[in-house]
C-alpha cells in the first residue's frame, strides 16, 4: 500500500490548471501575422511623402516579439476552452499595444503619450471610435489611415470571435447564435476559427469594397465634393465594422447628404448577424433572414429609436424637414449600431432625444455582428424570460419553454444571458461612478450625466458620448487614470465581459 | 377471403370476433393459451409461433392470404411481419397496428411498404375529439373522411324550446343535416313532417360537423363550441389528443407529472399550456380553475389513476369527463361511477381495422344501441332499384339515407334530389334490415 501511495505522490500536478504557454503560443502567432498589417499605412505614408518608419519599425518589433514568443513556447500543448479565454483576453490587449506602437514611434504630439496611444489602439481594435485626438485633421495621412485600418482589422476579429470562439467558450449562452456558421459539429477550435474566417471574410471584404466603390462614385461624379478617394477608403474601412473613426474633425457631417444616407445603410448592414447575412446573400436563403426574430426586432428598434429622435427634434424645432429626418435617423442608427459617426452635435438636443440616444447605447446590433453593447437577441430573451416569470407567478406549475425562432432555448443559455446583462449593468454603473469621481478629483468639467454617457458609450463600443467626449469633442481632457478606465471598459465590452471575469476566478487557474 | 391475424391480444380478439363469420381466419401468436381461448370460441385456424419470422409465416401459408393484419402490441414486430408478407406474397394487403404516431408519418410519406397503418393513439385521439366537439352528444361517429358526422342525443328539458313539441316541418333545424330517427322507448319512429321531438326521446342526426355542433347547441344550449380542454397525462395518448384538438383551434391545457416529459411536450406543442403537476392536488385544481374547463380528458397510463383523477375532478366540479380506459373490463366501472365518456384504445383500433377489412362496397359500419341499429356506408350499384328516384319518393322501410358522398364531397340531400349510381349513401337502419338494404342498393 505504501508503495502505491508513494508512487502516486511522485506525480506532481502542474502548477497551473491552464496551459499558459500554449495560450501565449497562439497569441504570439496571431501578433506575428497581424504585424504585417503595418505595411498598409507604410505605403500610404510613402504616397504622401511621410515617414514610413514608425510603421515599419512597429511591424518589425511586433513581428519579432510575436515570432519570438511563438518559438519559445513551441511544443505540445493542451488547448481547450480554458486556454481559449486567456487567448481571447490577451489577443485584444496585445493587439491594442500593436495599434499604439506607431502612434508612440511617430512622435506625433497628439498621440505620443503611451496612455493616450494605448487608448487609441484599444479604441481601434475594439471598433469603438472614441478618440483622444483633439484635431484629427492635423494627423499625418499614414497615422490617420492606421487608425482606420485597426478598426477594420478589429471588425473581422470580432466577427470570428463572435461566431466561432465565444459560442465554443459558452459565453453569453452558446445557443444564442441560431445561425452559427454552417459546418460540421465536431471541430476543433482552430479549424472552426479558420473555416468561419474563410467564409465571413469574403462577405466582409465584399461589403467594404462595395461601400468604397459607392463612396468613390459619389466623389468622382461630383455629388460629394469632399469625398476624395482617400476619404472614401478611410470611411469604407470604419463603416462595416460599425467602428466610427473618421479622418475629419466633424466626423461625416461635412459630407454630402447622399453620402450620409449611403453610410447609414451600411451601418445598418454592419449591425446584422454576419452568419445570417452569409445565409441570405451567399447561400441565397433570404427567407431565413426574413423570419429571424432578432433581425426583426433589430430593425424595429432602429425604427422606433429613429422615430422618437426625429419627432423630438422636429417638434422642438432643432432641425426641421428632410434634414431633421436625416440627422435624427443617422444619429439613431449610428448610436444603436455602436458605430459612432456623427452628423450633428447632439449635446444641445432636447431631453427626450438625448435620453433616447443614451438608451440606444444599451441596445446594440445583432449577435454575430461587429456591434457592441448588450445586443438585440439578449434583450429579446430577457423580455421573453420576464414574460414567463410573470406567467409563472400566477401559474407556478406551468412549464414554459422560451423559444427563439421557434427553437427552444436551453435554460442554461437563459441563465447565461441574464448573468451577462446583470454584469453589463454592474460594470457600467461602476465605470460611471469611477469616471465621475476621478473627473471631480482632476478638475475635469464632467457632469454626472456626462459620466454615465461616457461609461455607457465605452462599454458599448460606441465612441462619442455627451459633454467633452461628445461628437465634436475628444477624450483628451480626461486624466490618465480615467483614460485607462475607459480603455478597460472598451476591452470588457468588446469581449462580452465574461471571458475576462472568468480569469479572475481562482478555479480558473487551479484545479483544487 | 383469407385473412391472417398476427397477435391474439385484445385487438386481435376483437378483430376475430368481428370477422370470423364471413372470412377464413388464421391467427398467429406466441402464447398458446391465448390461441386456445380463441379457437374454443370461434371457428378459426391457429398457429403458435413468431409472426415476424419468415419461416413461420411461410409455413402457415401466408402466400395464399388476401389480407394480413399485424396487431401485436409491438410496433416493430408488426412492421417486420408486414414486410416479410410483402416479400413472400406481394399481392397480399397488409394492415399494421402501431402505437407510435411517428410510423404513421413515415408511412404517409410513402417510406413504409405497408398498405394501411392504424395508430392506436391517433384513432383514440380522433375518437375523443369527435365526442367532445359535440359535448351534448351521447355517441358520435364520422364517415367519409370526417365530412359526415353521426350524432346521437338524449333530449332533456334543457333543450331549446323552438325544438321541443314543434312539428318537424315547421321547426328550424340546422342546415346540412338530417334527422335520421327518433327512438322513443323501445320503438323507432321515423321523422315525418308532422312528428315532434319530445323530452325523453333519443334522436339520431346525420350531418356535417358544423351542423352536428349546431344540433348540440339546440339540445343543450351553452355547450356549442369547445374552447377550453384539460388533458391529464401528456404521454403518447395525451399528446396525440392535444395535437388533434389544437389543430381544430381548441385551447388545451396539459397536466403531466413528470417534469422531463412536461418539458418535452411543452417544447413540442407551442400552443398548449403544459403544467408540471400530478393533477391529484386539490390546491392545484382550485388554483388553475380546472373545473372551469368544458372538458376534462384523462389520458394517463394507468386506469386506476385516470379513474381517481376523474372522480376528483368531478368532485371539484368538472362538467364533462372523458377517460381513456386501457382495460376493457374497467369500462363499466368508469361509466357507472359517473365518467361521461370512455374510450378504449384497443377497441377503437380494432374497429378501425375491421372497417378496413370489411366488404369493399360497404365502407364503414357503426352500431348504435348495442347492435339494434346500424349505420352503413354503401356505394350504389348502377342497377339499384333506387337509382334515379327522388329522395322524397323513396319508400320508408325502416331505413333512412342521411347523406350521400358524390365525387368525394358530402351532400345532405333535399327531397327532390335523386340518387345516382356511384353515390356513397350513409344509411341509418335497423340491424335486421341490413341485408335488405345492401341488396336494394
Amino acid at each position: 500500500v505504501n508503495q502505491i501511495a508513494r508512487g502516486g505522490r511522485s506525480h506532481r500536478p502542474p502548477l497551473l490548471a491552464v496551459d499558459v504557454t500554449g495560450a501565449l503560443h497562439i497569441v504570439g502567432t496571431l501578433i506575428a501575422y497581424l504585424s504585417a498589417s503595418t505595411l498598409i499605412p507604410a505605403v500610404v505614408a510613402l504616397g504622401y511623402d511621410e515617414s514610413p518608419w514608425p510603421f515599419l519599425v512597429a511591424g518589425a518589433v511586433a513581428g519579432g516579439i510575436g515570432i519570438g514568443v511563438a518559438s519559445v513556447t513551441r511544443g505540445d500543448h493542451r488547448l481547450g476552452v480554458r486556454e481559449g479565454f486567456l487567448v481571447v483576453a490577451l489577443t485584444w490587449l496585445v493587439a491594442a499595444a500593436l495599434g499604439a506602437l506607431p502612434y508612440v514611434l511617430s512622435g506625433d504630439p497628439q498621440l505620443d503619450r503611451p496612455v493616450d496611444a494605448y487608448f487609441e489602439g484599444m479604441s481601434g481594435f475594439s471598433t469603438t471610435g472614441g478618440s483622444v485626438v483633439p484635431d484629427v485633421e492635423a494627423l499625418p495621412h499614414g497615422l490617420a489611415i492606421w487608425r482606420q485600418f485597426t478598426q477594420w482589422l478589429g471588425g473581422i476579429g470580432i466577427i470570428v470571435l463572435a461566431l466561432a470562439v465565444l459560442p465554443r467558450l459558452r459565453v453569453g449562452g452558446r445557443q444564442l447564435l441560431e445561425h452559427e456558421m454552417p459546418g460540421p459539429e465536431i471541430e476543433t477550435l482552430t479549424t472552426r476559427i479558420r473555416d468561419t474566417a474563410r467564409r465571413v471574410w469574403t462577405l466582409y471584404i465584399g461589403l467594404t469594397v462595395v461601400l468604397f466603390g459607392l463612396l468613390l462614385v459619389l466623389g468622382l461624379t461630383g455629388i460629394d465634393d469632399e469625398m476624395s478617394p482617400y476619404q472614401a477608403f478611410a470611411h469604407a474601412l470604419t463603416t462595416i465594422p460599425t467602428a466610427g473613426f473618421s479622418t475629419r474633425g466633424d466626423s461625416v457631417e461635412g459630407f454630402a447628404h447622399s453620402t450620409q444616407w449611403v453610410i447609414l445603410v451600411f451601418m445598418i448592414l454592419g449591425g446584422v448577424n454576419f452568419a445570417l447575412m452569409y445565409r441570405a446573400i451567399v447561400r441565397r436563403q433570404p427567407r431565413v433572414a426574413a423570419r429571424d426574430q432578432e433581425l426583426q426586432l433589430y430593425l424595429a428598434l432602429l425604427l422606433v429609436g429613429a422615430a422618437v429622435i426625429v419627432a423630438e427634434i422636429w417638434t422642438e424645432d432643432v432641425v426641421s424637414g428632410l434634414d431633421g429626418l436625416r440627422v435624427g435617423m443617422f444619429t439613431a442608427v449610428s448610436t444603436m449600431t455602436t458605430t459612432g459617426f456623427s452628423v450633428a452635435d447632439y449635446n444641445a438636443w432636447p431631453t427626450l432625444a438625448v435620453m433616447t440616444i443614451v438608451g440606444l447605447m444599451f441596445v446594440g446590433g445583432s449577435a454575430g455582428s461587429t456591434t457592441g453593447s448588450v445586443k438585440v437577441v439578449r434583450h429579446l430573451l430577457v423580455g421573453k424570460l420576464l414574460r414567463r416569470e410573470i406567467d409563472q407567478t400566477l401559474h407556478p406549475e406551468i412549464v414554459l419553454p422560451v423559444r427563439l425562432n421557434r427553437r427552444v432555448v436551453e435554460e442554461r443559455t437563459l441563465r447565461a444571458v441574464l448573468a451577462f446583462v446583470l454584469l453589463y449593468i454592474g460594470i457600467f454603473v461602476v465605470g460611471a461612478i469611477v469616471l465621475a469621481i476621478d473627473a471631480a478629483r482632476s478638475g475635469l468639467d464632467l457632469s454626472a450625466f456626462d459620466a454615465v454617457s461616457v461609461s455607457a458609450s465605452m462599454l458599448a463600443n460606441v465612441g462619442p458620448a455627451f459633454g467633452v467626449g461628445g461628437p465634436l469633442g475628444s477624450f483628451e481632457p480626461f486624466s490618465d487614470f480615467s483614460t485607462l478606465v475607459m480603455t478597460a471598459l472598451m476591452w470588457l465590452g468588446r469581449l462580452e465581459i465574461i471571458p475576462i471575469i472568468v480569469l479572475l476566478s481562482r478555479h480558473y487557474w487551479r484545479n483544487a | 377471403v383469407k385473412i391472417f391475424v398476427i397477435g391474439a391480444g385484445q385487438v386481435g380478439a376483437t378483430i376475430v370476433d368481428a370477422l370470423h363469420d364471413e372470412h377464413e381466419l388464421t391467427v398467429l401468436d406466441l402464447d398458446e393459451e391465448r390461441l386456445a381461448a380463441l379457437s374454443q370460441r370461434y371457428d378459426i385456424h391457429t398457429v403458435e409461433g413468431n409472426g415476424a419470422s419468415r419461416r413461420v409465416l411461410s409455413d402457415a401459408g401466408v402466400a395464399a392470404a388476401d389480407l394480413l393484419i399485424a396487431c401485436t402490441s409491438r410496433d416493430e414486430s408488426n412492421i417486420v411481419s408486414a414486410m416479410i408478407c410483402k416479400a413472400v406474397a406481394p399481392r397480399t394487403t397488409t394492415i399494421v397496428r402501431t402505437t407510435n404516431p411517428e410510423y404513421l408519418d413515415v408511412w404517409r410519406e410513402g417510406q413504409l411498404d405497408v398498405d394501411f397503418i392504424v395508430s392506436s393513439e391517433v384513432e383514440t385521439a380522433q375518437a375523443i375529439s369527435r365526442t367532445i366537439r359535440v359535448p351534448a352528444a351521447r355517441q358520435t361517429d364520422v364517415f367519409a373522411e370526417g365530412q359526415v358526422q353521426l350524432v346521437e342525443f338524449d333530449v332533456s328539458g334543457a333543450a331549446d324550446p323552438r325544438l321541443l313539441g314543434v312539428p318537424l316541418r315547421q321547426a328550424e333545424l340546422p342546415p346540412d343535416s338530417r334527422l335520421a330517427a327518433i327512438i322513443r322507448g323501445d320503438k323507432m319512429v321515423f321523422p315525418r313532417g308532422d312528428e315532434t321531438i319530445e323530452v325523453g326521446d333519443r334522436i339520431v342526426v346525420i350531418g356535417s360537423p358544423e351542423a352536428a355542433q349546431a344540433w348540440g347547441e339546440l339540445i343543450e344550449p351553452g355547450t356549442g363550441t369547445v374552447t377550453d380542454v384539460v388533458v391529464f397525462g401528456a404521454g403518447r395518448a395525451g399528446t396525440a389528443v392535444a395535437r388533434v384538438l389544437l389543430e381544430q383551434g381548441i385551447g388545451v391545457r396539459l397536466i403531466e407529472a413528470s417534469l422531463e416529459r412536461a418539458r418535452l411536450v411543452a417544447a413540442d406543442l407551442p400552443d398548449a399550456r403544459v403544467y408540471h403537476a400530478t393533477g391529484l392536488d386539490p390546491d392545484f385544481l382550485e388554483r388553475e380553475r380546472i373545473a372551469d374547463a368544458q372538458v376534462a380528458i384523462f389520458a394517463m397510463r394507468e386506469d386506476v389513476k385516470n379513474h381517481f383523477a376523474a372522480a376528483l375532478a368531478k368532485v371539484h366540479g368538472a362538467r364533462f369527463t372523458v377517460a381513456i380506459v386501457h382495460d376493457a373490463s374497467s369500462v363499466e366501472v368508469f361509466e357507472r361511477t359517473g365518467i361521461d365518456v370512455t374510450v378504449n384504445p384497443r377497441q377503437v383500433t380494432a374497429e378501425e381495422i375491421v372497417r378496413f377489412a370489411h366488404d369493399p362496397r360497404t365502407q364503414q359500419v357503426s352500431m348504435l344501441e348495442g347492435d339494434r341499429y346500424e349505420v352503413l356506408d354503401i356505394t350504389t350499384r348502377p342497377g339499384s332499384e333506387f337509382v334515379g328516384l327522388a329522395f322524397k319518393d323513396m319508400p320508408i322501410r325502416g331505413s333512412f339515407i342521411g347523406a350521400i358522398v358524390r365525387d368525394g364531397r358530402a351532400v345532405f340531400p333535399r327531397g327532390d334530389e335523386t340518387l345516382r349510381p356511384g353515390d356513397r349513401a350513409i344509411i341509418f337502419t335497423e340491424s335486421r334490415r341490413v341485408p335488405e338494404v345492401e341488396k336494394a342498393l
